[in-house]
């Protein structure tokens, strides 16, 4: 057997990590601080904490934060809701699916971003536009994985059911909605990822708020610490939102996980 | 066998009675014109060669396909098929693996409207009955493939079905798990006195399971011939040490056009 490498543990493994990263910020910095890299065009780890802190302790980076996660969050969990919804009641009959599928494709072959200026029209400049973007985004994945793994369902295990005496809402209650419901949580992987997109390019267009406008506004004034800060802070909203479903994942899902995990060696 | 038409109304009509079963899927004609009847409390074994269409004798049975023609007479009156009255059992164990042993035992249950408490009482007795109490919260997954096959013997015995269908239900075991759910099986039906048909590729376990083999010709397919096993001795294993099991094995062989001896140069 292979012996694993001594760093191969979760203390090692982050070790690793914060030594990478801490390598490349005093790189940045000292790149900067030498003059072998122009502040004006990348700024500089240390201006940026200078701006992280001013942005936090006036309280603006807070506000700007919760703009986006509100737009965000509620944009993902209508879009992904109503998609899945809609997706898994697709199944109840293949006229209907059959008839609406190409429009769906037509649909979900436009960039959904090129939406964004008439929904900026038709909701206005507030928040309402910036969550319809991200419902207009979350919505399409959700209700096109929904519909997909709807139809995938085991046809035996429809079969036994319907041997067993169930009708058509039991089917659907008993074998399509737990055997797609795995599909259904794979897409709010990536649909809180869509949630997030849809609120910051809804910001970018227009709005008076949020991290989007953070962004937007400082590159245009050349301001690279406070665009770096905006971005940071995206990164570590998404980092936050991809491990809080991840645990929804695990939470709802018990029957897939290992209980033994076995890792293979290649 | 024609009866004198005074008869039959002093005769019970059998269990089941397939009379002129037609199917043809697109161009292909695969049933054509199947006639046989299984009584109360027998045990009916389908063979014949692969792709002969048992599968679909089954699902016609149990009410999932339509013959184009023939009917279906269930204590002497026509159905469309059995649906809610029969067990159905396949190769696969058709386990939901988001349910727990004891989720999937009382689906029957739970789809009859069983208040949940009686159901899962009457599922924690079959699972201490079969040898499986300990093992009710645990998932299908974690199971060996012979204790999910008796998850979902047990599955298919508590719901009371009046007919087993079982679709080749044991061939995806080894051996000794497969001898081990066949007396498990021979058991329960012994017990509950129920009629069950087994479609199966395997002559030997047709030989020792059943008291009657109904043998199906080649695509289209008809019934070949009926053969009667008086065996006994039920177990899985008493039966097959039967003076007359390879008699009888033999005879079914050769109806299905298997060559058991060596052919002489």
């Amino acid at each position: 057997m292979k012996r694993a490498a001594p760093l191969d543990t979760a203390f090692g493994r982050a070790a690793i990590q914060l030594t990478l990263v801490i390598l490349l910020l005093a790189g940045w910095e000292g790149g900067v601080r030498a003059g072998w890299i122009q502040a004006f065009l990348v700024g500089s780890p240390v201006g940026i904490w200078g701006e992280l802190v001013r942005d936090v302790s006036n309280g603006s980076l807070f506000y700007d934060t919760g703009i986006t996660l509100y737009e965000s969050i509620v944009g993902f969990v209508v879009g992904t809701f109503a998609g899945s919804l809609i997706g898994l009641g697709l199944w109840y009959s293949r006229f209907v699916a059959r008839t609406v599928e190409p429009m769906i494709v037509a649909f979900n072959s436009v960039p959904k971003i090129a939406f964004a200026p008439i929904i900026i029209l038709w909701f206005g400049t507030g928040l309402t536009s910036k969550i319809a973007l991200a419902i207009s985004l979350t919505a399409i994945v959700a209700l096109i994985a929904a519909y997909q793994a709807a139809k995938e369902a085991d046809p035996d295990l429809q079969s036994l059911l319907v041997t067993l005496g169930a009708d058509k809402d039991q089917v659907f209650r008993k074998v399509i909605v737990p055997s797609a419901l795995p599909g259904i949580i794979a897409t709010f992987r990536i649909n809180v990822g869509f949630g997030l997109v849809g609120a910051v390019v809804g910001e970018f267009i227009s709005s008076q708020h949020g991290l989007g406008h953070l962004v937007f506004t400082a590159s245009s004034l050349y301001d690279l610490n406070t665009v770096w800060l905006g971005l940071f802070t995206l990164m570590a909203i998404g980092f936050g939102l991809y491990f809080i479903i991840d645990l929804v994942e695990r939470k709802s899902l018990p029957w897939k996980l290992d209980s033994v995990r076995q890792d293979l060696r290649v | 066998m024609a009866l004198p038409a005074a008869l039959p109304t002093l005769l019970p009509p059998p269990k089941l009675a397939l009379r002129g079963i037609a199917k043809r899927f697109g161009a292909t004609p695969v049933l054509d014109g199947l006639d046989f009847e299984i009584a109360e409390g027998d045990f009916v074994s389908i063979i014949g060669p692969s792709g002969c269409g048992k599968t679909t004798i089954f699902n016609i049975i149990a009410g999932l396909l339509e013959p184009d023609a023939g009917t279906l007479l269930y204590e002497g009156a026509p159905v469309d098929g059995l649906r809610g009255r029969v067990g159905y059992m396949m190769q696969k164990d058709l386990l939901l693996p988001w349910r727990t042993v004891l989720g999937n035992v009382v689906l029957g249950l739970e789809v009859r409207g069983m208040a949940p408490r009686e159901a899962r009482d009457k599922a924690m007795d079959y699972l201490a009955t079969y040898g499986l109490a300990g093992f009710e919260n645990s998932y299908p997954r974690a199971l060996s493939g012979g204790m999910r096959q008796r998850v979902a013997l047990i599955r298919t015995l508590i719901v009371d079905p009046d007919i087993l269908l079982l679709d080749e239900p044991f061939s995806a075991l080894d051996y000794q798990t497969r001898l081990y759910l066949e007396g498990v099986l021979m058991e329960a039906v012994e017990r509950f006195h129920k009629t069950v048909v087994l479609v199966t590729h395997d002559i030997d376990e047709a030989v020792a399971l059943s008291r009657k083999v109904v043998v199906l010709s080649h695509r289209p397919t008809r019934v070949k011939a009926l053969h009667d096993i008086e065996i006994a001795e039920r177990s899985p294993i008493g039966a097959r040490s039967d003076p007359h099991f390879s008699g009888y094995f033999h005879a079914l062989c050769s109806e299905l056009d298997i060559q058991t001896k060596r052919v002489q140069p």
